[in-house]
């Protein structure tokens, strides 16, 4: 079962994606005897095939994951989530340590603990990251009381290496 | 021959300045620090670490020569948690834990720890140094390559890799296929058309590797071990002073090397890395040495130097046709492929020739990594072994945190740590139903080779698919295609009907 649902999921992504390859991309002129939708076209044929293979003979029932541990997932889930909005806004260092702290908590270590463990994570990884490996880090309100400078805001130039 | 010796004098110049012989080392000692790690394999490792690496602003080489010893590093340190702990950290090392664990449990943790990584060691050295050798041969044999034959090459990757990895053909080819239809996302390099990039500023590029790699190999494990997690602390074997004998040696030597080369020949298979060797040369080995099946499994020597053997073996096989030819012959090279990528590096025959440095300085580094893990790993595996005991509730978010770092470090925007978050949910379906992650990522990084050699074929032929086969070297690939097919069916039916004709006697 699960693997249909799966599987029919895709099969509506990859029916998505063929009727863009055959119908909406097109080269304005093209010298080529095949264009920028040959590929994507033989490819969703290809995908489609394989998707009702499985929707044919699928050899998954069920995903096997108890009740409580989809709520362990869920709460991960929202935690990386709310890590990855409030990284900016907050800085490395406040949204590392609430999210290092919460969630170590969450699967189990003692509260002190889990505190020491979040202070740590967000004040070192803050060191080494930006101070000894010269990373683009955003340090929040923080990087600005604590050292008096700007710290890597958003929209700075890219990191070193740039982007590709 | 001349040759190779100038390519080596090239590369051990390159890998020795002091900076690269840092990395080598640091490379290493991460990578072991990593494999270690209960549950994480070197194809997370590297995945996870590969943004850090890129934003340093290394020169490539440099960068490159970091990144393979952490590799190399996390296949030797994977066999520590797969012994002591009896839990494998990726495929490949789960042969390992089938004598290994045994070994530990009968108090000779140190014995099975010093002995792998010797079996390691050899496996290494056999590996590079055929690589060296096969390397620039294959090579030059490769510059010949027309587009035709480069189409046929990526259909010989893609079925070995459908036949040989994962649990079904067509799911492997299906996660192939989702990484091929990722990689068209983005404006057509040829005719400057948008594809699926529905008027998103963001993807007009294509979706970043990076994204694509942290996503569906930090990410998606980082789900895979909360989903796991257990509480309460695993235990793990104490580590004792007993050590490997010149007597086990001698005992293992002949496995040892026979699994070396068999590890090497399969990792230079496109698409089939250490697991498939490390499994091949386990059953080789136990047919060879133990029919009767009365000491493999049991904590036989042998049955440990095999799989380590081959394990390392492959990893060294699987970067031939990364350097040689720019098809990845596993998961974690796929990774180093892009990585060189990005670095502008464009991986083929012609590498050894236009980028030297890079050829052979990775080459050469992998010579001083070699013998670097086994100075490191013999005297230090307590520690790497204290490792095991970090709690998962600590480990978990360490790995959120090393995601989330390296890919803001890289353009600074906010928008990717969603996108790796939601790669990462879709990673952790696939995994969850049996389909391989590898077969994603090879298509990811190959989508545009693939379809841009197609594509030039038909040109020269001006639209006559007969190009395809025109050519002997196409034809025999195609051949060697069906082989890897065909042959693993075949087997597996004839060993079934003799396993019935002997049922029924």
């Amino acid at each position: 079962m699960a693997d249909r649902i799966f599987a029919g999921v895709l099969l509506l992504v990859t029916l998505a994606y063929a009727f863009i390859a055959f119908t909406a991309i097109q080269a304005p002129f093209q010298y080529d005897p095949l264009g920028p939708e040959s590929w994507p076209r033989l490819l969703s044929v290809v995908a489609i095939g394989c998707i009702l293979g499985i929707l044919w003979r699928p050899d998954n029932d069920s995903l096997d994951v108890a009740r409580t541990t989809w709520f362990r997932l869920a709460a991960i889930l929202v935690l990386l989530v709310a890590y990855a909005e409030l990284f900016e806004p907050l800085g490395f260092i406040i949204s590392t340590f609430l999210f290092s702290a919460v969630v170590s908590a969450m699967l189990g270590a003692r509260p002190a603990r889990a505190l020491l463990f979040g202070a740590a994570a967000g004040l070192l990884g803050y060191v080494v990251c930006v101070m000894l490996l010269d990373l683009n880090l955003p340090g929040g309100f923080l990087g600005e009381l604590e050292w008096g400078v700007s710290a890597p805001e958003t929209q700075t130039e890219p990191s070193t290496g740039g982007t590709n | 021959m001349a040759e190779v010796l100038a390519g080596l004098g090239t590369g051990f110049a390159v890998a020795l300045d002091p900076f690269n012989l840092m990395l080598v080392l640091f490379g290493c000692f991460a990578g072991t620090l990593i494999g270690a790690l209960p549950g994480i394999g070197p194809i997370n490792g590297v995945a996870i670490l590969l943004p850090i690496a890129y934003s340093l602003g290394f020169p490539p080489e440099s960068a490159l020569i970091l990144l393979a010893g952490i590799y190399y590093g996390a296949e030797y340190g994977g066999r520590i948690s797969s012994i002591l702990l009896n839990v494998p950290g990726d495929a490949g090392a789960v042969m390992t834990t089938l004598d290994g664990n045994p070994m530990a449990r009968r108090g000779e943790a140190g014995r099975a720890l010093s002995l792998s990584a010797v079996a390691s060691f050899i496996g290494g050295t056999i590996a590079v140094i055929l690589m060296s050798f096969f390397g620039s041969l294959l090579a030059a044999f490769a510059v010949e390559f027309t587009p035709a034959d480069y189409v046929a090459l990526m259909v010989f990757a893609f079925a070995s890799l459908a036949s040989l990895v994962g649990k079904s053909t067509v799911k492997t080819l299906l996660g192939a296929l989702i990484g091929l239809m990722l990689a068209t996302i983005g404006i057509d390099a040829s005719t400057g058309v948008e594809r699926y990039t529905f008027g998103i500023p963001d993807i007009l590029a294509g979706i970043d590797f990076l994204v694509v790699v942290v996503g569906l190999f930090g990410m998606a494990e980082l789900l895979h071990l909360v989903e796991q997690q257990v509480t309460g602390q695993l235990k793990t074997l104490p580590v004792d002073k007993s050590f490997v004998r010149f007597k086990d040696l001698a005992v293992a030597k002949w496995t040892i090397l026979r699994s070396s080369l068999i590890g090497f020949f399969i990792g230079v298979l496109p698409g089939t890395g250490a697991s498939v060797a490390s499994a091949v040369a386990y059953g080789t080995e136990k047919r060879l040495c133990d029919p009767e099946g009365r000491t493999f499994g049991t904590g036989d020597i042998r049955g440990l130097a095999a799989p380590e053997a081959a394990n390392n073996g492959a990893a060294g096989g699987a970067m031939v046709p990364m350097l040689t030819l720019g098809i990845p012959g596993s998961g974690t090279t796929a990774i180093l492929l892009g990585a060189l990528l990005m670095f502008n590096v464009q991986p083929g025959p012609l590498m050894f020739e236009q980028r030297p440095e890079i050829a052979w300085g990775l080459i050469a580094s992998m010579y001083i990594g070699n013998v670097a893990l086994l100075v490191i790993n013999l005297p230090l595996v307590g520690l790497f072994a204290r490792l095991l005991t970090i709690p998962q509730h600590y480990l978990t978010p360490l790995i959120a945190i090393l995601a989330f770092v390296g890919i803001y470090s890289i353009v600074g925007n906010p928008f990717d740590l969603l996108l790796i978050t939601g790669l990462g949910v879709f990673g952790w379906f696939l995994r969850k139903l049996d389909f391989s992650l590898a077969p994603v990522i090879l298509g990811f990084v190959l989508g545009s080779l693939f379809e841009n050699n197609l594509r030039r074929a038909l040109s020269i032929s001006g639209g006559d698919w007969g190009i395809l086969v025109a050519d002997y070297k196409s034809i025999m690939l195609y051949v060697l295609a069906l082989l890897v097919v065909v042959l693993p069916i075949w087997l597996s039916r004839r060993n079934r009907s003799t396993l019935a004709v002997s049922a029924e006697e």
